[in-house]
């Protein structure tokens, strides 16, 4: 059974983030289940953000090998060549563990698809980075929804990146200054967030507010044409080609040979074709951004996959306390433009 | 080779190239550092120099990834070398240096020189301030970054031609009057304050002096100053009985002396003056009773057991808190035998203990909220909450910003990225401003004097003084100030101009600044470098600007000059007539207030 209360220990080796989001939040990673897939450069520093947090458990699934590229930014593989070919588990697996021995940490190497729906049952949340298509992001998809368990899909095109999550329906609750205006039930505040309980306190002269979230399917995510409708003029003049092209992405093979671009024609029609269909101006498709997309997609950077890796394990423990309004439901990092806009799909 | 394919593709391969052919100097090596010299390996920086000047701590362990149990007390900038050899997959340089960035016998201009760009990853204003100045006269890109529980922030600086850190104000420390302090506390910060920068002050550190003068600016009130001043000399006496050898006082005379005197005694002086209170709840001084029950305890030994049930998250009672006081108090007097002094320090029992029981039984007595020891030192230690997650973002960020130093439009690519978690973004990114005019550091010139030992022994300082004029073609008299404020020249001060500029004190490390009497130019310092094979003084090539007139504000000049110099200082004065007390500046890590920007 579980102890309702940190100890001495945890207290002094959690100080500094129990001082942020209090002791209740604390308690509540310590008893979470998480599962990430693929330990890529993002799963990586996830992987790293989570175990140092303070989880009950994380178990990782990949049956990869290990490639001379994971060499660039999957930090806990040890340097050395000769164990390319050889399960990735298997060497990143101790070094995961020698950052904090509170969190028990197991791995899975069966190929994603061999496993059953009910494994995945055991889990509070799934997190799964660089999936092989859109199929399989559905597939998963299928399965936690099924299951009634949250998911965040991850992944990385060099200096660009995205999060998509479905965690299906949220409730948080947290102590907010009073605005301008006094909250009101039933507002809506961006796409699929809304104020569902207002409640003012004397003594504090602060609103307890209460946010329900609610989720799209991911198909539904990938397949919208909401995006329009959330920005005005000024954001529709700003857009970058990052969405768009990180969406295109989603319908693209992942290339075999790493070297090799993508074709640049067959891209930027692609791209424009998607701008039809999310219903935004194919003229945010710039030439400069085809070309950075072509050399860049698939590939792996170490400061955006801390970026974005950040933001995900972050989102990960807001989910968890209950207190913040997670991401709902698509963040696009684009690294030219050091922008992270979130749209409600 | 497969290892750099996707760097080579990400960054291209002429920016891939300079990356790996760049040596820069990363400054901290704390929770933003451990993330910041990780990205920066595995993007290919060539060669990176790592200067910390701590050691690393068990609360350090929930966000500094590369540090583990076994190296508490170990050197973080040599630890963190040996950490990130595990992934060095791109064959990065790694030098690291013990030590305070701000050492110029260490880190000489010469060494700060080679470095094509500066990484902050610091938690303290003083060496921000002071890389950003080094980094005004090498004209040396900075990337400066914070981060403060969830939010962080990145700013490339480009000297002279962006904002550079000192253009915009940072938050100040907070500051409390004398009389709050000592007479009327409100708030539990209050009674921490006092008893931290008071009380443990007095009976343990290092002596102030000049309390006496300090105090009669503090109060218009006779009766309360003279009190003040009572309380202050019985402390003082109160402080031998701390330092007297064991065998003739007692250890529990010194601590029931202290409890009558700070708990009774000062707190019945108090309520004898009337004023005070009228507005206010009075004191309620700690009863005999309560002493009596203590003093049973410890004649009966049996206060061990009742301190090894406390748990430091809850809040004790009034007998617990005299019980811990108690313990700590003859600690430190115990300690005292072998210390001159002891200075307080959140991380040492023996001080936090003594300063939270003593802030909660003066709260007690003023009717004001007690907090746990957990909550106390949080205040008294100044600890800004701080986490992986946050620190790894802005360390991305900082990484990538740095890219652009490489670009062709650096300036334009770049951007200062603070994060901001909204519904529809997490950060949120700004152009890069023209330097401020009214920036005390962007508003003077600066550059390096260079000389050889020999030389500064042989040319005098009128010689110096007409090189000067000279060179930078002063129309009028200039004055010149050495070091922080030691005025060596000016048009009625010339008893120095014979000597020779080493008698004066010009050696490796010191700052020369020169102002123009009539105030037509910018001020100009120079950075004496000592060590170059010459036979003359070298001043550095340098235009000097015309210099901009700011409006007066609040009564006195604003920006420029040694005004402005002290105006950066971290000292605050209040603008009551009190004497103020200032709480230490210890932050972890900190993020300035967002300013009204242009946004992206």
């Amino acid at each position: 059974m579980e102890q309702e209360s940190l100890t001495a220990d945890e207290i002094a080796l959690y100080d500094r983030q129990i001082r942020l989001w209090g002791m209740g939040t604390q308690l509540r990673l310590r008893s979470a289940k998480v599962l990430v897939i693929n330990l890529s450069a993002v799963g990586t520093e996830v992987v790293k953000n989570l175990v140092l947090g303070g989880l009950n458990s994380l178990e990782i699934l990949d049956s990869s090998k290990v490639k001379e590229e994971d060499f660039s930014a999957q930090f806990f593989l040890p340097n050395d060549d000769s164990i390319v070919g050889d399960l990735k588990l298997l060497h990143a697996l101790p070094q995961i563990q020698e950052l904090n021995n509170r969190v028990t940490i197991t791995s899975n190497t069966r190929p994603l698809n061999e496993n059953e729906g009910s494994y995945f049952k055991k889990f509070d949340l799934v997190i799964a980075t660089e999936l092989s298509s859109k199929s399989e992001i559905l597939w998963l998809n299928g399965i936690t929804r099924e299951s009634n368990i949250p998911l965040y899909v991850s992944g990385l095109h060099g200096m660009f990146g995205y999060i998509i999550n479905d965690l299906i329906r949220h409730e948080s609750e947290a102590e907010r200054e009073i605005g301008n205006q006094p909250r009101v039930v039933g507002t809506s505040i961006s796409g699929n967030k809304t104020i569902i309980g207002v409640q003012y306190n004397k003594l504090t002269n602060k609103e307890l507010v209460k946010v329900e979230d609610v989720y799209s399917q991911l198909d539904n995510v990938l397949s919208s044409k909401k995006v329009s409708s959330q920005l005005n003029k000024r954001q529709m003049r700003r857009l970058s080609a990052s969405l768009p092209l990180i969406f295109t992405l989603f319908d693209w093979q992942r290339p075999t040979d790493i070297e090799a671009d993508l074709d640049n024609s067959k891209l930027k029609a692609a791209a424009i074709n998607m701008c039809q269909h999310l219903n935004i101006p194919s003229t945010v498709i710039t030439d400069e951004y085809v070309e950075l997309v072509c050399k860049q997609a698939f590939t792996e950077f170490s400061p955006t996959a801390a970026i974005l890796g950040g933001c995900l394990a972050q989102d990960v423990i807001q989910f968890l306390s209950k207190k913040e309004s997670p991401i709902n439901n698509c963040l696009i990092l684009d690294g030219i433009r050091s922008e992270m806009p979130i749209y409600s799909l | 080779m497969g290892r750099d394919t996707y760097l080579k593709k990400v960054l291209g391969e002429d920016r891939y190239q300079k990356v790996q052919g760049s040596t820069v100097l990363m400054v901290g090596a704390g929770g933003i550092g451990c993330e910041l010299l990780k990205n920066l390996m595995l993007s290919g920086y060539g060669t990176i120099h790592i200067v910390d000047l701590d050691t690393i701590t068990l609360s350090n362990l929930n966000r500094q990834f590369l540090f583990r149990k076994g190296d508490i007390d170990q050197s973080k900038s040599i630890t963190i070398k040996k950490a990130v050899e595990s992934f060095n997959f791109h064959g990065t340089k790694l030098i690291s240096h013990h030590g305070n960035i701000m050492d110029t016998d260490q880190f000489p201009i010469d060494w700060w020189d080679q470095f094509s760009y500066i990484f902050n990853a610091l938690d303290n204003l003083e060496a921000r301030r002071y890389v950003n100045k080094m980094a005004l006269f090498l004209k040396k890109p900075v990337m400066e970054s914070g981060t403060t529980g969830f939010d962080g922030y990145v700013q490339p600086i480009f000297p002279y031609k962006t904002e550079c850190f000192d253009c915009q104000p940072k938050a100040t420390p907070q500051t409390f009057p004398v009389c709050t302090i000592r007479s009327t506390p409100s708030k539990p910060i209050h009674c921490i304050t006092w008893a931290k920068e008071f009380l443990f002050q007095q009976l343990f550190d290092e002596s102030v002096e000049g309390d006496a003068e300090d105090l009669s600016n503090a109060t218009d009130n006779d009766k309360e100053l003279e009190n003040l001043l009572k309380e202050s000399n019985e402390l003082v006496e109160l402080r031998k009985l701390v330092v007297a050898t064991g065998e003739v006082i007692s250890q529990n005379t010194f601590f029931s002396e202290m409890v009558r005197k700070i708990f009774q005694i000062d707190i019945e002086r108090l309520l004898l003056i009337d004023t005070l209170w009228t507005n206010r709840l009075k004191p309620i001084p700690i009863s005999d009773a309560q002493i009596e029950e203590v003093a049973d305890l410890i004649r009966s030994g049996g206060i061990e057991q009742r301190l090894e049930s406390l748990i430091d998250t809850q809040v004790w009672s009034p007998l617990e808190n005299l019980l811990v006081l108690y313990k700590s108090a003859t600690n430190l007097q115990t300690r005292m035998k072998n210390n001159k002094f002891i200075a307080f320090d959140k991380d040492d029992e023996d001080t936090l203990d003594f300063v939270v029981t003593a802030a909660n039984l003066r709260s007690l007595i003023f009717q004001i909220d007690t907090l746990s020891k957990f909550d106390v030192k949080q205040i008294a230690g100044n600890i800004i909450p701080a986490i992986a997650t946050t620190n790894a973002i802005i360390s991305g960020f900082s990484n990538l910003e740095s890219l652009n130093f490489l670009a062709q439009n650096s300036r334009t690519d770049s951007s200062m990225v603070f994060i901001s978690i909204r519904p529809n973004k997490y950060v949120t990114s700004a152009t890069l401003e023209a330097p401020r005019k009214q920036c005390a550091s962007c508003s003077v010139a600066r550059g390096i004097l260079k000389s050889e030992e020999g030389t500064l022994d042989q040319v005098t300082l009128e010689q110096f003084i007409d090189k000067v004029k000279s060179k930078y073609s002063y129309s009028s008299d200039i004055s010149i100030i050495l070091g922080k404020s030691k005025l060596i020249y000016d048009f009625d001060f010339d008893d120095n101009l014979s000597k020779s500029l080493s008698e004066i004190g010009f050696k490796t490390g010191e700052l020369v600044l020169i102002q123009d009497e009539d105030d037509e130019v910018e001020n100009l310092e120079l950075y004496i470098e000592v060590g170059l094979k010459s036979n003359d003084i070298e001043l550095p090539e340098l235009e000097l600007r015309q210099k901009i007139l700011i409006e007066k504000e609040n009564g006195h000049e604003n920006g420029v000059g040694k005004d402005a110099e002290e105006e950066s200082g971290d000292v605050i004065e209040s603008d009551m007539a009190f004497e103020t007390i200032v709480i230490e500046d210890e932050v972890e890590e900190e993020v300035p207030a967002p300013k009204k920007r242009r946004i992206n």
